[in-house]
């Protein structure tokens, strides 16, 4: 964990994305490239959004836990128009998916997708996980990885 | 959970009317109080009301109930609450209310409005702009909100394999009887040209797609059935009301379209109701977006999974180019959020109202006795309402 960045700077680089003490760990992973989604250490269940139990056993022995990151494109949208953020430019439509993790049926991370054309970007399509800096701020992204799932 | 038909409030509560002002898909120079305040004096007036005949009021979170109240001197209340929308909460909240006697006369009030944060026309007026202060920071790569219903109309394409038009089809039903609807914003009729060109705005969403953000308001006097009587408009009975929510509520984790708010909707208000869809004179699917529509219509048990667009096509009236199911039934006849306007389901219960009161002018179903009101979404906002009168 990132123990080296305080409370008050976590929160100013995460504050536009809702960040809370539920997610404050999850956040921590982002600043060293590791995507953290909440497991029970009890009966093993992934949820997200983080939660301060796990909706399945009611256990609050959660674990933000590093997952691998690959998986396969669930939903998809192409933003035409969007909210302002830096290096995004809507003039080229900018794809938006919710990725289903392979660590868990219907566990979903929703990001954006780089490093191919939006023709070849489509629901089912398998990605991976790789990360950006945006103004800063490190932000995971998916990219194709070419496979058929 | 089995799904409860226990329903003690059934035909205790009822409408005993409904008044608008008519809503402007432009910036009028009016306060969403002011635009209240007309709609509110007008339905007490119709109803032959005085401020003291009421004792509860409840609207929206953007436009308190005390404010409300301040403005129309209403002198002394016992119960009020402004819950979020659609405005199926409204109702549920203050039926509730009437029936468990916290009060006996609500005074339920909605404001669509063009807050800043819906357009750059909005944007622009500084009244606008000090009055719903834009969030900052935005953040693209989320399936939060509207958004999320773009990515599930994407998945509803993907999955059942249906052309655009088949999306199309809601929204020029809704501007063709947008046209015989005075109150509504868009009336001019839309061809499906003029939809598979509308602007893209998130794809596969068009701007056509989206409802319409208007300035207006609806106001309704919501009392007991039996005070209802005595006043001037027949009661419309409240015969059922809930909500509905699964567990996977958050946008992007919501299950599949085959399990969210809607199915716990249509499975409660089928139990708890004396009538279903083959017993209405005229459906109010929600239309927010028309994904919506489509999902509503298959949900209720008009049509199989992905067959609304061919249900459409095959109830489609092609005289006045828009839905008429059975040749009988209409649905939206006031054009819906897409072309009345977006006020969040209040439109669609006045007009309910109004049909069962035998008061939609040139709209009118002849002796409309029952609807079904289904409002909002799938994740966190399904709602139900079945309406009838004596
Ligand atoms: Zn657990």
């Amino acid at each position: 964990m990132s123990e080296l960045i305080s409370d008050t700077d976590l929160v100013s680089m995460f504050i536009h994305l809702g960040i809370d003490r539920d997610s404050a760990e999850h956040f921590r992973g982002r600043i060293e490239h590791r995507l953290l989604i909440n497991r029970c250490s009890e009966c093993g269940t992934y949820h997200q959004p983080p939660r301060p139990i796990c909706p399945r056993c009611w256990s609050t022995s959660i674990v933000p836990t590093a997952v691998s990151g690959n998986g396969t494109i669930d939903l998809l949208i192409f933003l035409h128009q969007g909210p302002p953020a830096p290096g995004v430019d809507y003039t080229t439509p900018y794809p938006v998916a919710s990725v289903g993790l392979d660590e868990q049926e219907g566990l979903r991370f929703t990001a954006t997708i780089i490093g191919s054309p939006n023709d070849e970007i489509a629901i089912g399509e398998r990605v991976t996980l790789d990360w950006i800096d945006r103004a800063g701020i490190p932000t995971p992204v998916f990219r194709l990885t070419g496979d058929a799932s | 959970m089995s799904t409860s038909s226990r329903n003690p409030m059934k035909d205790q509560v009822a409408f005993a009317g409904a008044a608008s002002t008519g809503f402007s898909a432009h910036n009028t120079e009016r306060t969403p109080l002011s635009l209240a305040a007309e709609a509110c004096t007008t339905v007490l007036r119709e109803c032959g009301l005085k401020a003291s005949d009421i004792d509860g009021i409840c609207g929206p979170s953007t436009v308190s109930a005390g404010d409300v109240q301040n403005t129309l001197g209403i002198p002394e209340i016992t119960w009020w609450a402004n819950p979020p929308i659609p405005f199926v909460n409204q109702v549920v909240m203050a039926a509730s209310a009437v029936h468990a006697g916290i009060c006996d006369t609500v005074l339920v009030y909605h404001v669509p409005y063009r807050h800043a944060f819906f357009t750059a026309s909005a944007l622009r007026d500084p009244f606008r702009r000090v009055l719903a202060p834009i969030a900052g920071g935005g953040n693209p790569d989320t399936m939060w909100g509207p958004v999320g219903y773009t990515a599930w109309a994407s998945r509803y394409i993907h999955e059942y394999q249906v052309p655009k038009e088949h999306f199309g089809l809601v929204s020029i039903s809704d501007r063709s009887y947008a046209r015989d609807n005075p109150l509504a914003a868009m009336r001019e009729p839309i061809t499906m040209d003029d939809y598979l060109n509308a602007r893209m705005i998130r794809w596969p969403l068009c701007l056509l797609d989206m409802d319409v953000p208007v300035d207006g308001s609806d106001a309704f006097i919501v009392t007991t059935t039996e005070r209802a009587r005595d006043l001037p408009f027949s009661p419309v009975l409240v015969n059922a009301a809930v909500l509905g929510m699964v567990d996977a509520n958050v946008e992007d984790q919501n299950v599949s379209l085959e399990h969210h708010g809607h199915h716990v909707v249509a499975k409660a208000l089928e139990a708890k109701s004396d009538f279903w869809i083959d017993d209405i004179d005229v459906y109010f699917p929600y239309d927010g977006f028309t994904i919506i529509t489509l999902n509503w219509l298959e949900n209720v048990g008009f049509c199989g999974r992905g067959e609304a667009g061919a249900f459409l096509e095959s109830n489609w009236d092609a005289e006045q180019n828009r839905i008429l199911i059975n040749g009988k039934v209409p649905v939206n006849p006031h054009g819906g959020a897409l072309s009345e306007g977006g006020t969040q389901g209040s439109g669609h219960l006045r007009e309910a109202i109004h049909q069962l009161q035998g008061r939609a002018g040139v709209r009118q179903v002849p002796d409309a006795r029952r609807t079904l009101l289904t409002a909002g979404g799938f994740f966190y906002n399904a709602q139900g309402l079945a309406l009838h009168r004596e």
